[in-house]
C-alpha cells in the first residue's frame, strides 16, 4: 500500500493541484485591479505613396502613409501577472462592396476594412529577458526599473509624429481619396498565467473601464502623391 | 508483486482501469472540442514567433465560436495553412471586409514581417475557415513536456514502459 512509488505519485498529484490551484487565485486576481486607460490619437501627416507589394512584384499598388501623434495612459495594465501589454493603432474604414474582389459577398452592405499601422511590445520588468531587443537596449530597459517587479511607468506613452510601422493598401491595390479613415489605439493585456484581455471600446467591464477616447478624428486619404512633388518638399 | 499475475480477476480489473483513464482523457479533450467548436481545443506553442508573449511549451486555450463579435483584429489566431499541417500561432493585423469571405492577414509579434510568405502559393489572405480558434487563455511552460516527447521519440517508449510498469504493480 505504501510503498515508494504511491509516495511519488502522492507528491506529484498533490503538487499539480495545489500548482494548479495558486495559478487560478493568480489568474483570478486579476478582475480585481482598476482599469482605467485612457489614449488620445491624431494624425500628423497623411501620404499616399504608389509601391510594390515586394521587390520582385511587378503589381503596383497604393500605399497609405500615416503620421500620428499618440499620448496614452495605460498604467493601470501593469499589475503583478502582467507579462506584457501590446499597444497597437489600427486605421479603420469602410469601402463600397463594388470595390471587393470578392465577387462572392452579395451582400450590398459596405465592406469595413482595420489594419494596424503601428504597434509595440511593452514587457513588464519580470518578462524583459524575453523580448526581442540587443543587449544595449536590455540594459537600458532594466536599468529604467532597477528594483521593481513592476513598473506602471511604462505605460505612459507619448509619441510625437510617430511614422507607422506598416503601410497599408486595400486588396483591390486603391487606397488613396478614401473618406471616413480613423485611427484607434488598442493593446492586449498578456498575463503570466489566465486570461488574456483586450481593450474594451464600448462597455465597462466589472472594474474594467472602456478605453477613454482613444479615437482619431475622421479624415480623408489625400490622392497619390507625385514623385517631382515629393522632391520639391524635401528641397 | 504482480499479484495481477496470481489473480485474473485483479488483472482484468487494472487492465480495465487503465482503459478506464485513458477513454476519460479522451472524452475530456472531445468534450472541450465540442464546447470550443475547435478541433485542437488547446495547443503548445511550438516556435518563439510570439515572443516574448509566448514561449515554447505554453499551453493556449482556443475558442472558436462567435458568439459576441467576428473574429477580429488583434486577436491571435490558431490557423491551418492549406495543405500543410502544422497549425501557427499569429495575430491578425489586417481585416478587409467582414463575415465569412473577410480577408485576414496574420503577423508574428517576434517576426518582422507578415505571414504572406507562410501561406499557400496563390494564397494572400486567410478566411474565418482557416481559422481553428482565437487564444482566450495561457498557462505557461506545462506543454513542454508533449514538445520533449516529440523531440526524443525514445522517451515515449520510456513513459508508456513506466506507466504499464505502475499499472501491473499497483494492487488497488
Amino acid at each position: 500500500m505504501y510503498n515508494s512509488l504511491t509516495r511519488i505519485q502522492n507528491v506529484f498529484g498533490f503538487f499539480t493541484t495545489v500548482a494548479f490551484v495558486v495559478a487560478a487565485f493568480i489568474a483570478a486576481s486579476d478582475f480585481t485591479y482598476d482599469r482605467t486607460p485612457s489614449a488620445h490619437i491624431k494624425t500628423t501627416n497623411v501620404q499616399v505613396v504608389k509601391g510594390r507589394p515586394h521587390y520582385y512584384s511587378t503589381k503596383k499598388e497604393e500605399y497609405a502613409i500615416m503620421k500620428f501623434s499618440l499620448d496614452a495612459d495605460l498604467s493601470s495594465l501593469f499589475t503583478w501577472n502582467t507579462k506584457q501589454v501590446f499597444v497597437y493603432v489600427t486605421a479603420e474604414w469602410t469601402s463600397p462592396p463594388s470595390s471587393s474582389a470578392s465577387a462572392k459577398s452579395a451582400s450590398a452592405t459596405n465592406q469595413t476594412n482595420s489594419a494596424v499601422i503601428w504597434d509595440s511590445i511593452i514587457t513588464a520588468p519580470s518578462s524583459d529577458h524575453l523580448a526581442n531587443i540587443g543587449p544595449a537596449t536590455l540594459k537600458k530597459l532594466r536599468k529604467s526599473a532597477a528594483g521593481k517587479a513592476v513598473d506602471p511607468k511604462r505605460g505612459l506613452l507619448s509619441l510625437k509624429n510617430q511614422r507607422p510601422k506598416y503601410q497599408i493598401t486595400h486588396p483591390t491595390g486603391r487606397i488613396a481619396e478614401t473618406g471616413d479613415v480613423r485611427l484607434r489605439v488598442h493593446y492586449n493585456v498578456q498575463p503570466w498565467v489566465g486570461f488574456l484581455t483586450w481593450s474594451q471600446t464600448e462597455h465597462d467591464f466589472g472594474r474594467w473601464l472602456r478605453m477613454k477616447d482613444g479615437m482619431s478624428r475622421a479624415f480623408t486619404l489625400p490622392a497619390v502623391k507625385k514623385k517631382d512633388e515629393g522632391k520639391k518638399a524635401k528641397a | 508483486m504482480l499479484s495481477g499475475l496470481q489473480n485474473p480477476r485483479q488483472l482484468a480489473a487494472q487492465v480495465l482501469n487503465f482503459g478506464l483513464i485513458l477513454s476519460t482523457a479522451f472524452m475530456m479533450w472531445k468534450g472541450l472540442s465540442v464546447i470550443s467548436d475547435s478541433p485542437s481545443p488547446i495547443v503548445v506553442v511550438l516556435s518563439g514567433s510570439m515572443e516574448p508573449a509566448f514561449q515554447r511549451g505554453d499551453l493556449l486555450f482556443l475558442w472558436n465560436r462567435n458568439l459576441v463579435a467576428e473574429t477580429d483584429v488583434g486577436e491571435i489566431v490558431v490557423y491551418n495553412v492549406k495543405d500543410k499541417d502544422i497549425p501557427i500561432v499569429h495575430r491578425v493585423v489586417r481585416k478587409f471586409g467582414t463575415g465569412e469571405h473577410a480577408k485576414l492577414l496574420t503577423k508574428g509579434d517576434n517576426n518582422a514581417a507578415d505571414d504572406t510568405e507562410l501561406y499557400a502559393r496563390g494564397q494572400d489572405y486567410l478566411e474565418r475557415k482557416d481559422i481553428i480558434g482565437s487564444v482566450f487563455a495561457y498557462i505557461p511552460f506545462v506543454g513542454y513536456v508533449t514538445i520533449m516527447l516529440s523531440e526524443h521519440p525514445w522517451l515515449k517508449t520510456v513513459m508508456l514502459g513506466i506507466m504499464g510498469l505502475l499499472v501491473v504493480l499497483q494492487r488497488e
